[in-house]
């Protein structure tokens, strides 16, 4: 993709390059009736050139999150700063700078695929050659450039959020945010728009993108901040917070019910630490588990039902969100 | 402020493209106010005010034609109002039948030697013979009514057969008199004098007396062209409030404003599309009132003598009416809810403001009531040019209050949109 800006020069003092991307502190925000807080005292900053993930179940407050960022809710309390700007009292300088692309698709469906990306670039400001020479960018890079004269209302799902994304991208903005882009979507759509994430983040954007799917985050975010119930439970690189669950546990499925007498064996073994029994599930926690794997294997092979199996080492961002919301015991 | 008024020429153009795509809304814009106006200035038409140029088609069948039934058909040829057609052994039978066909609305009958009956009845009075030995009853001249005939035109045809049946009677019984006086009298006798020459009274004028501007009511067309326009107006605003909660609901809305696109913009880029969709529903009224009803048998609108009043009045209703959907948009929280309340509020300051019913045979109350209705400050304006020949000065304060509401819905509309929840 190529990256050439002219139809508005960034102004000098427009963005501060030493700025992180997005800094919110104690961000908070209650609707009138709602019994608590959607957001409760968020604290965070996201680093320029990443893939930040916005990680959390539905109802965390993720939307409410996005909707502040792009000035289309107040917060009740704290403070949000894009780029070095505020987003409440300097949102003319924001404007160049960030592309929002919301949860739902926000398209007009009478229109067609090309008049709705020629709009939203003049609506940014754009015009004359640059504008049309964005808008064609824009459709190659959602692959539509078949359907860019098909009203939308004939689009199918995946074509209305590929379609969704890149008017967030038509001005070309220095920082993304995405609110849950793959949510319903299918596989093709889900894949093109991982793809062009991982180019633009090359190309040196930010992006800030919410989903509930963990493996979308491990998958696509270098960094993730997970809330739940409109508090962050912890921000981190993936890596790192897979390393916390990497030791912890491994997990074996049966082709049917081992007895309790197994688990009582299995207990005895050095390093195991606890052996939780679900049906068919056995959850195996330890210390060492590099050690303890092969007397595990050994016991289990001599008493035990056949192994339909096992997994070891590979611990997700859903066991450490489970993990950490206290939500545990549950194997999946 | 140049970067903005291309955003609004864009977006102008885009609410433009999907007003034009959704063809069934269209049709239904343009050919609503039509067909009413069509429809209603040519069955209402006898239900208004004076039409100068209204005539009825009346029959007389005249059986007699001596004096009685001359003296009837000639004062109905006299009548302006009437057109007359003569038949001279049509049964009632058959005068009901083309009564019913619509092909009268008004059946004199004359009876087969009315004027003989007449003039025996006569020479019975003038002997003096008591009225109980009297051989000879009175004439029935019979009369037959369309029922769709206004009651007060009815009374005005019978009114002028009584009237003609006296003169009748006048000149007989002189003619009866004088002869009686030459006979009595002889070569002494001269003639009685010239009764024409002797009114008593001067023939009677009505003048008309009314509040304010006054002048004559309005007719069928007068009323319902600009009626149906206004109200034709103010139901663009359910597409209109409809369109911008869609707007909303679609999110495009939330786009626009992460885009910081000022709320006129987004507000103008939807009024814009909507006035010139107004503009056109007042022409098409118009022309079909001024060139197509007359083909159709109903009077021609005078459009009088005063276009830039009328562009005014079309501006200024449009604006009213743009404003107040926009307002409802802005306050109505799903589409059901917009559609719902300004179509109800549409038919209820219709009702008031005399576009349903005109203001003339309104109670006095709810005529005073009508001043709270926009759509009545609208008609009074279009009627101040239709029927009392008003200008550009004439419509001004309908104007003007029709152009404050307007700014003060899109003021409040304003304030809302930038309240930020
Ligand atoms: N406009 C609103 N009015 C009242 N409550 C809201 C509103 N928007 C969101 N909420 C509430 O705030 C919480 C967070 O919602 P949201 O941010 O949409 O979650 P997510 O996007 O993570 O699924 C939910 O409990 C939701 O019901
Ligand atoms: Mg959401």
């Amino acid at each position: 993709m190529t990256q050439h800006r002219c139809a508005s020069p960034a102004q000098p003092g427009d963005t501060d390059a030493r700025a992180p991307a997005i800094e919110l502190l104690g961000l908070s925000k209650s609707f009138p009736g709602g019994r608590a807080p959607a957001l409760d005292g968020i604290d965070l900053v996201v680093p320029r050139g990443g893939i930040f993930g916005i990680l959390g179940p539905n109802g965390a407050g993720k939307t409410t999150l996005m909707s502040i960022l792009g000035g289309l809710i107040l917060p009740s309390a704290g403070s949000v700063r894009i780029a070095g700007h505020d987003v409440l009292t300097e949102s003319r300088h924001i404007r160049h700078i960030l592309g929002l692309v919301p949860q739902e698709p926000a398209i007009y469906p009478t229109l067609t695929a090309r008049e709705n990306l020629d709009f939203f670039g003049r609506m940014q400001g754009l015009s004359g050659a640059y504008l049309d020479s964005r808008v064609q960018a824009c459709l190659e890079l959602a692959e539509m450039t078949g359907e860019a004269d098909q009203r939308v209302e004939q689009f199918s799902g995946g074509y209305k959020r590929r379609l969704n994304m890149v008017i967030g991208l038509m001005h070309e903005p220095e920082i993304l945010i995405l609110d849950e882009p793959t949510v319903a979507i299918d596989p093709h759509s889900r894949a093109l728009i991982h793809h062009r994430l991982r180019e633009l983040n090359a190309a040196g954007i930010t992006i800030l993108i919410s989903t509930h799917y963990m493996e979308e985050a491990e998958l696509l975010c270098s960094d993730v901040a997970i809330i739940d119930h409109g508090r962050l439970i912890v921000q981190g690189s993936v890596p790192e917070l897979l390393a916390r669950r990497r030791d912890e546990a491994i997990e074996l499925q049966f082709f049917s019910e081992p007895d309790g007498a197994l688990a009582q064996a299995l207990q005895a073994i050095p390093g195991v630490r606890q052996v939780e029994l679900a049906g068919c599930r056995m959850r195996i926690s330890s210390d060492r588990p590099e050690l303890a794997i092969a007397p595990i294997m050994q016991r289990v092979q001599a008493d035990g039902p056949t192994l339909r199996s096992l997994v070891y080492g590979r611990a997700s961002l859903e066991q450490v969100f489970l993990s950490l919301t206290g939500d545990r015991g549950e194997l999946r | 402020m140049k970067g903005n008024l291309a955003k609004l020429r864009a977006s102008i153009v885009k609410d433009a493209r999907i007003l034009l795509r959704d063809r069934q809304a269209l049709i239904l814009f343009f050919t609503m106010p039509v067909l009413f106006v069509l429809i209603l200035s040519l069955s209402l038409r006898d239900v208004f005010g004076d039409r100068p140029g209204a005539t009825f088609p009346v029959l007389v069948v005249a059986q007699d034609r001596q004096e009685v039934g001359q003296g009837i058909i000639d004062t109905f040829r006299n009548n302006p109002h009437v057109r007359l057609s003569l038949d001279e052994d049509a049964s009632e039978a058959e005068a009901r039948q083309w009564l019913i066909d619509g092909q009268y609305r008004f059946v004199v009958l004359v009876p087969a030697g009315a004027t003989e009956q007449a003039k025996r009845r006569l020479g019975e009075v003038m002997a003096d013979v008591p009225v109980e030995l009297r051989l000879e009853r009175p004439v029935e001249v019979r009369v037959l009514a369309d029922p769709s005939l206004r009651s007060d035109y009815r009374k005005v045809l019978e009114g002028s057969l009584d009237l003609a049946l006296h003169g009748i009677e006048m000149k007989l019984g002189r003619e009866q008199l004088e002869q009686t006086l030459r006979v009595t009298q002889g070569t002494h006798f001269s003639g009685l004098p010239d009764f024409d020459q002797a009114r008593l009274f001067l023939p009677v004028h009505g003048e008309t007396v009314t509040k304010g501007v006054g002048g004559p009511t309005p007719t069928s067309v007068q009323q319902n062209a600009p009626a149906w326009t206004l109200l034709a107006m103010f139901f663009l605003t359910v597409p209109l409030s409809v369109s911008f909660i869609k707007e909303r609901e679609q999110g495009s809305l939330f786009r626009l404003q992460t885009m910081t696109v000022p709320p006129w913009v987004v507000l103008g880029g939807k009024a814009v599309p909507y006035f010139v969709i107004n503009q056109i529903q007042m022409i098409s009224v118009l022309a079909v009132s001024v060139y197509v009803l007359p083909l159709l048998g109903g009077d021609p609108l005078g459009l009088g003598n005063a276009p830039l009043a009328l562009v005014l009045m079309g501006a200024s209703a449009s604006l009213a009416a743009i404003g107040f959907g926009i307002a409802v948009a802005v306050f109505a929280r799903t589409t059901e809810q917009a559609a719902g309340f300004s179509s109800a509020t549409v038919m209820i300051m219709g009702a008031l403001g005399g576009i349903l019913v005109p203001k003339a045979v309104m109670l006095p109350i709810m005529q005073d009531l009508a001043v709270i209705s926009p759509l009545s400050w609208g008609l009074d304006g279009f009627l101040d040019i239709f029927v009392r020949g008003g200008g550009l000065a004439d419509v001004l304060p309908e104007a003007l209050a029709l152009l404050a509401f307007s700014a003060f819905c899109h003021a409040i509309a304003i304030a809302r949109y930038r309240r930020r929840g």
